[in-house]
């Protein structure tokens, strides 16, 4: 349901190849002896043009998932076990620190949950995105201020030249978080990873950045986004496809029209029958029962059967594979196969 | 900003006042003070002199307690006959002008002798106090960056030990090991320069082979030697005590380093610094230290009042004569113009401290705005 009437570069699943391939990543973290895997083996692809939705609740590996492709993920504890990572067929996990380096900021940026806390308090802003700039790209610092001005300007700051001397405290959330896609977005970097970007801001805040990022994702040739959510209205409302996540693996993988038309794996059920309806008025929005399970009890089998509403017996011993359903649409559950929701 | 500072500098006013009653105050109520001393010093004189004495005891009655006469003649002399806030009264005028009186002990105006020794604790603690940031910032963020590791550990113990024993006792115990022929016989016992040829380190000796530099007694004459020879022999002199300054601070510092570093590594602006790809080196030496040594940098203004107050017990220790020997001897002493004297200079010290670490704050942590 991507703002179809702004949309002129929507993504082509068919002629054009993918600008991320995540292919079964594990990534595990050392607790005393034992490497619990906060993500397990999942795959999926992000195509140029695509805005592509990572939903689940916290505790369910998104942002693991996100800070793994930054390669960013701190280590020790935590550590990329498993899997591959291509950025147009380039392998990150093979490259090296420097050429790493070389892809956070300019080819795949990420932005964060809290503007408040991720930009350096003690940097004025404009420093914050010369900086980006000038690691990525041999220019002066005349020109890198230029930039700066010219891509806050840009992201709806008015007065740019005066805000640039500005320090973070003195923007408000939603200015500090405009600054940061500021800052991600002044190299032009095919991949804008966005992680709960809206979550700290206040309603209308939150929409106007949303549209910030599709209007400037865009205005740029072949770029795409990864936002990562709890919110599947955010989701509704912005994306092409959505990977649902659960337990460090991913559930249910479908463009969000077959999502919300006719969710399949009881967890996105879950996930939607707990968003607020305008058709019915109810007292109490529904919730799944239970949270998630820590990485060091996940339960065998399916890691939902704790919370499932549908549970049978097979859940608690045998863990359902990811089931291709055609059409790109895919559900880890066993209910598939006992054709009770086939 | 310029009226919280102004206000800031307002309030000294009745600080000032405050901290000099109360120790005006105690100066005429302890016991012991020196009308009592004197008297003391009189009694004893008389008697030593024997009954028979005459002249010095005319003042005293040997088998009975002095006249009132003779006692309000010395209360007098110590400016103790005046009611304590008229006697107050009168120091705080003379102070304004920085007259501060004339010591008991030494007859000499108070102000030419802290004159006299200030820069000698100036030097030290501030050499104390500069080697503490130049050795404890960087293994503070080295312990940060390696914490967990063995050097960590290893550090961390030196550190402990360092933080349990007090400047002044380790100074006894360097002395014993490195000044006395127990162990090693390498430095000097104490005081700011050699006093006599003999006991020149040789390398002195060396430089100076050929010239005559000590009179018939042996004694030095400071002013014919080599600026070289002297430099070496104040560094010489200088080794044991920054050292022992030095400890004092060094391991709260370290400490403080590493943990306010380690603090900064784990905020969100550090991940976002990683994200834009900065190298790591520009991270931790450029994002988050500028973060880590707010706290440290602040320290910097309460370090004048520390240099004077922190040093009495290693200046005795090492027998320096700077204004930290001489507010203790003159406080055993109950020498209470010294005593007063040093006492407001500390007291100014710290206030103004106080307000330049705001100031270096404000200027460090533009979050800071003070109203």
């Amino acid at each position: 349901m991507a703002t179809a009437e702004t949309s002129i570069q929507e993504p082509d699943y068919v002629n054009s190849p993918p600008t991320l391939q995540v292919r079964d990543l594990v990534v595990s973290f050392k607790v005393e002896n034992d490497f619990p895997r906060a993500v397990d083996g999942i795959s999926f692809d992000l195509y140029p043009n695509e805005v592509l939705g990572i939903v689940g609740e916290s505790g369910s590996g998104k942002s693991v998932t996100s800070l793994a492709i930054m390669r960013l993920i701190p280590d020790p504890p935590g550590k990329i076990a498993e899997g591959s990572i291509k950025l147009r067929g380039q392998e990150l996990l093979d490259i090296s620190y420097e050429e790493m380096r070389d892809v956070r900021g300019n080819e795949i940026a990420m932005i964060f949950q809290e503007p408040m806390t991720a930009l350096n308090p003690v940097f004025t802003v404009g420093m914050q995105v010369m900086e980006t700039i000038r690691t990525h790209e041999n220019v002066s610092k005349d020109e890198a201020r230029k930039r700066a001005i010219e891509m806050l300007t840009r992201v709806g700051i008015p007065d740019a030249a005066k805000r640039l001397k500005e320090y973070p405290h003195q923007f408000s959330g939603g200015m500090r978080q405009r600054a940061m896609i500021a800052m991600a977005l002044v190299c032009h970097p095919k991949i804008l990873i966005a992680d709960e970007p809206t979550t700290a801001l206040d309603v209308t805040t939150q929409a106007q950045i949303l549209d910030l990022m599709l209007e400037l994702k865009q205005k740029e040739e072949g770029a795409s986004i990864i936002l990562i959510t709890h919110d599947l209205a955010v989701v509704a409302e912005t994306c092409h496809r959505v990977v649902v996540m659960y337990g460090g693996k991913v559930q249910e993988v479908a463009t969000v029209e077959k999502l919300f038309a006719r969710p399949l794996h009881p967890y996105t059920k879950g996930l939607l029958a707990s968003l607020p309806s305008t058709h019915e008025k109810k007292d109490r929005l529904y919730t799944i029962p239970g949270n998630v399970p820590s990485i060091l009890q996940m339960p065998e089998g399916c890691r939902f059967c704790t919370r499932c509403s549908e549970v049978i017996d097979r859940c608690h011993t045998e863990e359902p594979k990811l089931h291709d359903i055609g059409n790109g649409r895919k559900v880890r559950c066993h209910l598939l196969e006992e054709g009770i929701n086939g | 900003m310029t009226s919280y500072f102004i206000r800031r500098l307002l309030l000294i006013i009745p600080t000032f006042l405050g901290v000099t009653i109360i120790a005006f105050g105690i100066t005429r109520f302890l016991p012991g003070g020196p009308v009592e001393r004197e008297i003391m010093r009189m009694r004893m004189a008389t008697a030593s002199e024997g009954v028979g004495g005459g002249g010095a005891g005319s003042v005293l009655d040997p088998t009975s307690e002095m006249t009132e006469a003779a006692k309000k003649e010395i209360e007098k002399a110590f400016g103790f006959d005046k009611p304590i806030h008229v006697a107050y009264w009168d120091w705080l005028k003379r102070v304004c002008v920085l007259d501060f009186g004339t010591s008991y002990n030494f007859q000499e105006p108070v102000w030419n002798m802290i004159i006299d020794r200030f820069h000698i604790s100036l030097i030290f603690g501030s050499l104390g106090f500069l080697g503490a940031y130049l050795v404890s910032i960087p293994l503070g963020i080295f312990k940060a960056l390696r914490h967990g590791s063995y050097f960590d550990f290893g550090s961390s113990a030196i550190v402990f030990i360092g933080y349990s024993i007090p400047g002044w006792a380790l100074g006894v115990l360097l002395l014993t090991f490195l000044a006395t022929d127990r162990f090693a016989d390498i430095l000097p016992l104490g005081d700011i320069k050699t006093g006599s040829y003999q006991n020149l380190p040789q390398i002195i000796k060396d430089i100076e082979q050929d010239n005559v530099i000590y009179d018939d007694t042996g004694t030095l004459i400071w002013e014919k030697m080599s600026f070289t020879s002297k430099l070496i022999d104040r560094i010489y002199h200088m080794i044991l005590p920054v050292f022992c300054y030095m400890m004092g601070s060094f391991a709260s510092l370290t400490i403080l380093t590493k943990n306010s570093l380690m603090e900064n590594l784990g905020q969100d602006y550090v991940r976002t610094a990683f994200a834009k790809g900065l190298a790591p080196r520009r991270v931790i030496f450029v994002h988050t230290l500028r973060n880590s040594l707010i706290p440290l940098a602040t320290g910097l203004g309460h370090a004048l009042g520390y240099i004077m107050a922190g040093s009495y017990l290693i200046e005795m220790v090492f027998n320096i004569d700077g204004i930290g020997y001489l507010g203790f001897t003159s406080i055993l002493q109950r020498d209470y113009t010294v005593v007063m004297g040093i006492l407001s200079l500390n007291v100014m010290l710290t206030l103004f401290g106080n307000i330049f670490s705001d100031i270096l704050y404000a200027v460090i942590d533009p979050r800071i705005r003070f109203e």
